[in-house]
C-alpha cells in the first residue's frame, strides 16, 4: 500500500472510530425529541404587568409614609395603573419641600407637579429591569418546583422578552405538572375574625356591612372541604417565608398532610399569636383561598412547627411541598402551548419509525447492489458510514433527534445516494468514452465533485439560515440536515473513493459498476 | 446494469407546455384554497386544540362524532388513524372561532376537557363513585402503591410491568390480557377487584393559542426568505445570476405544485409537512444544481451549439441520474408512507407527491427561465471562472 493511501485508511478508521464512540450506547447519547418519546412541551408567558404592579403598590406606600414622617400633608394617592400613580392634594405652601423630598427619594420614578397633584411614573429602564426580573425570578422558581418534582432532563429555558419554554419528557399526568407550575404558591396563616358564613353578605352583617380596615374576606376552597367566605386578619400571622422546612406526613386520622416547621423569627410570632388566641381558628390560606382553619388548642412553642391538612391526596400532598419549598412566583404565568404526547403514542412512534427506517435503507441498499454490483457495495460502506458520522456528531452535540429531524436525515440520505450516483454514472460515462478502470475512475470522481459541492453546499447555506431564524421542530431539521451533508463530503466522495483505490487492481481490465 | 442509454429528447422543445401544466396545477390548487376545500392549517399554524385517542373497542367517525354532538362539539374534524377503528383524531378549532375567538388558550383547553368528558361519558362513573381507579390512566406512582398492599415490596415492580404493557399497546382491553404483561394470574384477579378499564386513553393532546400560530408563522416566513436569498447568492457566485434566478424559480414551484396536489386530500398543513416541503426545495435544488453543473460543463466543450441545445444534451445526459437519484429517495419515502405510523404519514405523503413532481420538475423546469433570460438579455454562454 502507498504511503498516502495508508494514511488515508488510517484518517477514516479514525473518525469511525470516534464517531462509534461519541454515538455508544445510543440510547444514552442520543436524546429522542418529546414527540418521538412522549412528555409535555408548554410554553408559559410570564404576566410581567403583575410585577409592575407590586412594585407601585409598594412605592405607594413607601412615598405616603415618607409623607407622614416628614409632616407633609396630602389627601389621598392613587393608582391610575400599574407603574402610574398620583399623589392629590397636596398643600401648596409646602410644595417646596415636596419637591425635594421627591427629588431625593424617587430615582427610579419620573414625576411631574401639576397644581396639588404629584404625577409618578416609573422609567422606562426601572420597567424593563422589573420585567426582566420577574420573568427571570419566574424561571428559577418553575426550575426549582420542577427540580423538586423529580423530572429527569427537563428542558427550562427564557425565551425571547418575557416566555419560558418547559419541556418535560416521560411526565405522565400533564395536569398535574400543569398545576404544579402555575399555582402562584403565596401561603399565609391568618386568624379568622368571623365565618364561615354562605355569602359576603350575611358575613359582613355584624360589621354594618363593610369590611372593616384591617381585614379581609376570604373564600374557602371547595377542592379542600373548605365553603363559604370568612373575615381574617388583613396581616398574617406568618408567611410561607418564615417556612424553615416542609415534608409530606399524615395527621392523626392517617390523613396525608404537610407538615412543616418555622425559622426562629417565624416560630417566635407563631408562639405569641397561638398563646394568644387560644380558642379561636387561624386560617391557612393559599392563593387566597383557605386550606383549613384549625382551632388553637394550645399555645405552640416555637420549635414545633405545625400541620397544614385539606383533605389532601398524597399527589396533592407532595405538590405543596413541592411548592412551598420552591417558593412563590413573582408575577402570575399565561399558558400560551402546550403539547402532551403520551408514552403510548411516543413509543408507537419510535418502533414505526424504525422498522420504516429499516426498510427504507435495505430497500435502498438493495436497489444500489443490484444496479451497482461491487461498486453498490462500497455506496453502501459509505452510507452506514455516513449515518454513524451523524450519529457520532448528535451525541456530541447532544442533539435532540425530533420527528422533523427524522424528514432531515432522510434529505441527507437521499443526497448521499445521490452523490454514489452521480458518481458511478459519471465513471459509466467515461467508461462508454472508451477510457480505462483507473482513470475513469478517478475522471468520475471528480468530474462529478462540483456538482455534489454545489448541491450539498446550496442546501447546507439554506440548512444554515432555517438553523438560524427556525423555530424549535424546524432547527432540528436543520441540524440534522447540515450534520448528514457535511458528512457526505467526506464519505461519498473522500471514502469512496479511497475504498476504489483499496479494492481495484492497477491492472484491473473491468469495473464491477 | 443499465436502465437505458442516454437518450436524445428534446426536452425543452416543451417548455411551453411544461410551464402551462405548472400553471394548471398551480391555479387549480389556487382555486381549491380560495373557493374549494380551503387550506386547512393544523393545530401548529392555526390555534386550537389535537386530541389524539384510543378505545377500548372499536367505534365508527359517526358514533364519535354523536358523542361530540351531544355537548355541540359536533362540527369537531374527526379523523380515524388506526386500522381498527379504535383509535381518533379530534380537532376543535371551528367551534371555537364561531363561539368564544377572544378568549385564547383557556377556551381552547376547556373545549378539549369537554371533548374528553363527552367521549368517556359515563363511562366509570359508577367505578371512580366506588373508589375504583382506572387502570388505564393510572400513574405507575400511584399503581406502584395499590399493588404494594397486595404483595409489599413487590408495588413498584409490578406497576413496571403493567405500565409498560399498557404503554406498548396504548390501551388495556381486557384484564386476561395482562397475562401478556409477565404478572401472575393473582396479580390481575387482585386488579380485576380493585381497578376498571376505562373506555379511552388520551394518546397526546396539543392546544396552540393564537399568539403561539401568529408567531411561527412570522419565524417560518422569515426563515424561508433568509434561506433562498442564501441560496440565490450561493448559485449566482458559483454559476450566474440567471441561473440563481431560475433555480429559486423552479424550487417555488415545486412547492406550489406540491402544496396546490396536497390541498386536494383531507390532509391538515402541520410542522411536518413545512419539514417534507422544506425536503422538497431540498431535492429541487440538488437536483437544479447537478442539471446547472452538466451545462456548466459542456458549455466548454460544445462552444458552437445553442444554450438550449446545451442543455438538451444535460439533460440526456443526466437523466439516468435524476431517474435513479428519485427512485431511491422514492423507496424511502414509500416505506416511511407505510410503514412509518400515523405521526409521519402526512409528511411521508407529502414526500411521495414531490419525489415524483420532482422528476419532471428537474427535467422540464429548471432550465427554461435560464433560457429566457438568455434570450431577453442577450447574455454570453460562458460562465464565471
Amino acid at each position: 500500500m502507498k504511503k498516502a493511501l495508508r494514511w488515508k485508511v488510517l484518517l477514516v478508521l479514525a473518525a469511525f472510530g470516534l464517531a462509534v464512540f461519541l454515538a455508544v450506547p445510543p440510547k444514552k447519547k442520543i436524546k429522542l425529541g418529546l414527540d418521538l418519546k412522549g412528555g409535555i412541551h408548554l410554553v408559559l408567558q410570564v404576566v410581567t404587568e403583575d410585577a409592575i404592579n407590586v412594585e407601585t403598590d409598594l412605592e405607594i406606600a413607601r412615598f405616603q409614609e415618607l409623607f407622614k414622617k416628614n409632616n407633609l400633608t396630602f389627601q389621598t394617592a392613587i393608582k391610575d395603573r400599574p407603574g402610574r400613580f398620583t399623589i392629590q392634594g397636596v398643600n401648596p405652601d409646602q410644595e417646596g419641600k415636596t419637591r425635594d423630598l421627591v427629588d431625593q427619594y424617587a430615582q427610579a420614578w419620573d414625576y411631574a407637579f401639576v397644581g396639588d397633584k404629584v404625577t409618578f411614573s416609573m422609567t422606562q429602564p426601572t420597567v424593563l429591569a422589573l420585567k426582566d426580573q420577574a420573568v427571570n425570578q419566574t424561571l428559577e422558581t418553575i426550575r426549582n418546583r420542577i427540580d423538586q418534582f423529580g423530572v429527569a432532563e427537563p428542558i427550562i429555558q427564557r425565551q425571547g422578552e418575557d416566555r419560558i419554554l418547559v419541556e418535560l419528557p416521560g411526565v405522565e399526568d400533564p395536569d398535574r405538572v400543569k398545576n404544579l407550575i402555575k399555582v402562584t404558591a403565596i401561603l399565609e396563616w391568618k386568624l379568622v375574625k368571623a365565618g364561615p358564613a354562605p355569602d359576603e353578605a350575611s358575613l359582613l352583617q355584624p360589621y354594618g356591612g363593610v369590611v372593616p380596615e384591617d381585614m379581609e374576606v376570604v373564600k374557602g376552597d371547595p377542592k379542600r372541604g373548605q365553603a363559604g367566605f370568612s373575615l381574617v386578619d388583613k396581616v398574617a400571622t406568618i408567611t410561607g417565608k418564615d417556612l424553615r422546612s416542609v415534608r409530606r406526613s399524615v395527621d392523626e386520622w392517617n390523613n396525608p398532610a404537610v407538615s412543616f416547621t418555622l425559622n426562629t423569627d417565624g416560630g417566635r410570632r407563631f408562639e405569641k399569636v397561638t398563646a394568644e388566641n387560644i380558642g379561636k381558628p387561624l386560617a391557612i390560606i393559599l392563593d387566597g383561598k383557605i386550606q383549613s382553619a384549625p382551632t388553637i388548642n394550645s399555645r405552640i412553642p416555637a420549635e414545633t412547627g405545625g400541620i397544614i391538612q385539606g383533605r389532601f391526596t398524597v399527589e396533592e400532598a407532595e405538590d405543596l411541598v413541592v411548592i412551598l419549598k420552591a417558593g412563590a412566583l413573582p408575577a402570575g404565568i399565561k399558558y400560551l402551548e402546550e403539547r402532551t404526547v403520551g408514552p403510548a403514542l411516543g413509543s408507537d412512534s419510535v418502533r414505526q419509525g424504525l422498522l420504516a427506517g429499516l426498510v427504507a435503507i435495505l430497500s435502498v441498499m438493495s436497489f444500489m447492489v443490484i444496479y451497482y454490483r461491487f461498486s453498490g457495495l462500497n455506496a453502501i460502506v459509505a452510507l452506514i458510514f455516513n449515518i454513524i458520522l451523524l450519529f457520532g456528531a448528535l451525541g456530541y452535540f447532544r442533539a435532540t433527534l425530533t420527528l422533523p429531524g427524522i424528514a432531515g436525515i432522510i434529505l441527507g440520505i437521499g443526497m448521499a445516494v445521490d452523490a454514489n450516483v452521480l458518481i458511478f454514472e459519471r465513471i459509466k460515462e467515461e467508461q462508454a468514452l472508451g477510457k480505462g478502470v483507473l482513470s475513469s475512475i478517478s475522471l468520475g470522481f471528480s468530474r462529478a465533485f462540483s456538482a455534489i459541492f454545489d448541491s450539498n453546499l446550496t442546501t447546507i447555506i439554506s440548512a444554515i439560515f432555517l438553523f438560524q431564524f427556525g423555530t424549535g421542530p424546524i432547527k432540528g431539521y436543520a441540524i440534522t440536515l447540515i450534520i448528514s451533508l457535511v458528512a457526505n463530503l467526506f464519505t461519498a466522495v473522500f471514502v469512496s473513493h479511497l475504498i476504489f483505490d483499496v479494492a481495484v487492481k492497477k491492472t484491473a481490465k473491468r469495473l464491477s459498476i | 446494469m443499465q436502465l437505458f442509454k442516454t437518450p436524445h429528447i428534446q426536452f425543452l422543445r416543451y417548455k411551453y407546455v411544461a410551464l402551462a401544466v405548472t400553471g394548471i396545477i398551480v391555479l387549480a390548487g389556487v382555486l381549491n384554497v380560495t373557493m374549494g376545500k380551503g387550506l386547512k392549517l393544523g393545530v401548529d399554524f392555526g390555534e386550537g386544540t389535537l386530541i389524539r385517542v384510543k378505545f377500548k373497542d372499536p367505534v365508527s367517525v359517526t358514533q364519535v362524532r354523536d358523542l361530540l354532538k351531544s355537548v355541540g362539539l359536533g362540527s369537531s374534524v374527526i379523523q380515524e388513524t388506526g386500522k381498527q377503528g379504535r383509535e381518533f383524531q379530534i380537532r376543535s378549532i371551528e367551534t371555537v372561532q364561531a363561539g368564544a375567538a377572544a378568549l385564547g388558550i383557556e377556551a381552547h383547553e376547556q373545549l378539549g376537557d369537554s371533548v374528553i368528558k363527552a367521549l368517556k361519558g359515563s363511562d366509570g362513573q359508577a367505578e371512580t363513585a366506588r373508589g375504583l381507579p382506572d387502570l388505564n390512566t393510572i400513574e405507575e406512582k400511584s399503581l406502584s402503591v395499590l399493588l404494594d398492599s397486595f404483595s409489599p415490596g413487590k408495588g413498584e415492580e409490578l406497576a413496571r410491568k403493567v405500565i409498560s404493557y399498557r404503554n406498548e399497546n396504548g390501551i388495556i382491553r381486557d384484564f386476561s390480557e395482562l397475562q401478556n404483561a409477565a404478572v401472575g394470574q393473582d396479580v390481575i384477579s387482585f386488579l380485576k377487584d380493585r381497578t376498571y378499564l376505562g373506555k379511552l386513553t388520551i394518546l397526546s393532546r396539543e392546544t396552540v393559542g393564537p399568539q403561539v400560530g401568529k408567531d411561527l408563522r412570522r419565524k417560518a416566513t422569515q426563515a424561508t426568505i433568509w434561506a433562498l436569498i442564501g441560496m440565490l447568492v450561493y448559485i449566482a457566485v458559483r454559476f450566474k445570476l440567471a441561473y440563481g434566478v431560475s433555480a429559486i424559480f423552479t424550487l417555488t414551484q415545486d412547492v406550489l405544485i406540491t402544496t396546490s396536489i396536497y390541498t386536494f386530500t383531507n390532509r391538515e398543513i402541520n410542522l411536518p409537512i413545512i419539514a417534507g416541503i422544506l425536503t422538497i426545495v431540498g431535492f429541487s435544488i440538488n437536483d437544479t444544481i447537478v442539471i446547472f453543473d452538466r451545462v456548466r460543463e459542456l458549455s466548454r466543450t460544445m462552444k458552437k451549439e445553442s444554450l438550449e441545445e446545451i442543455m438538451n444534451a444535460a439533460l440526456n445526459q443526466t437523466l439516468g441520474r435524476t431517474v435513479i437519484t428519485s427512485g431511491t429517495v422514492f423507496l424511502t419515502v414509500l416505506a416511511l408512507f407505510l410503514f412509518g405510523g400515523e405521526v409521519i404519514n402526512d409528511f411521508a405523503f407529502i414526500m411521495l407527491i414531490g419525489t415524483i413532481e420532482g422528476v419532471y420538475s428537474t427535467v422540464y423546469l429548471s432550465c427554461p427561465v435560464v433560457l429566457f433570460w438568455h434570450n431577453m438579455f442577450k447574455t454570453k454562454k460562458g460562465f464565471r471562472k
